[in-house]
């Protein structure tokens, strides 16, 4: 029933797409983090984190992810998330995130300038 | 269904029935909080939605305890008190001493973790005390326990 975590990095249409399924949580938050970071560094500032299989995730986890859109607007970038679930748009909402990131329900409707 | 509100099916909790559980005090053991705490909740009474908002608080609760970092020799011990309205859930770190830090132990974190549980539980704080640092929150019930 638990889903195990796990991140996949690939690109599309010449973005890259990062995507995570699993529990992004204090336990994991850290590969996420590494991964996000090493990306930026190589140069890699505009992604795309595809959560649409998340079925957790915690402030850890939103730590993380903020960390790294202030890294990637830093540099021009940005980060775009895709998620649905209810359950997860509603950590986003209750932390006010949801006017901070640009959150898109389907990898198709993400807009990148 | 029985009419007796003494006798409760045999997999609720009772009013005044407290579980404890205690584990090392590690961030990737806290996912057992969050499993016990769904077993729990269902059995306190709660319906999905509060028992997915009280698996969520729970986590948050022991990140507080933990203050974003593994305690090394340390114990997370957490308390359910079931009452009639409420669930009351604490989290305590004891011993471990220092923490051994973490890249996510920030002051944001704690403010994150903070907008969390006022978003999904009635009451919560964070105290410390002789070298205890206890986290904790109140869930009411849409009912009373039956």
């Amino acid at each position: 029933m638990e889903q195990h975590f796990n991140i996949e990095e690939r690109s599309e249409q010449g973005t890259t797409v990062v995507a995570v399924s699993g529990e992004i949580d204090v336990a994991t938050a850290p590969q996420l983090q590494e991964c996000l970071h090493s990306l930026i560094a190589g140069g890699k500032t505009t992604l795309i984190l595809d959560l649409l299989s998340v079925t957790f995730l915690d402030s850890t986890a939103l730590g993380v992810l903020v960390g790294a859109l202030k890294r990637c607007r830093e540099e021009g970038g940005d980060l775009h998330l895709v998620v649905t679930d209810p359950r997860i748009i509603k950590i986003f909402e209750i932390t006010g995130l949801t006017t901070v990131f640009p959150i898109a329900d389907s990898l198709a409707s993400v807009s990148v300038s | 269904m029985s009419d007796d509100t003494d006798v409760l099916a045999p997999d609720t909790l009772n009013v005044g029935d407290r579980v404890e559980l205690t584990f090392p005090a590690r961030g990737d053991l806290v996912v057992l909080a969050r499993l016990v705490s769904s077993a729990i909740s269902a059995r306190a009474g709660f319906d999905i939605e509060d028992l997915e908002d009280l698996r969520l608080a729970v986590g948050e609760l022991c990140l507080l305890a933990l203050d974003g970092g593994d305690a090394p020799d340390g114990q997370l011990r957490l308390e359910f008190t079931c009452s009639a309205e409420t669930l009351d859930i604490s989290c305590e770190l004891i011993g471990g001493g220092s923490h051994a830090g973490s890249s996510n132990g920030t002051g944001e974190n704690q403010q994150l973790s903070q907008q969390i549980l006022a978003a999904l539980v009635d009451e919560h704080g964070r105290d410390e005390s002789d070298g205890v640092v206890r986290a904790w929150l109140r869930k009411r019930r849409g009912g009373p326990l039956a």
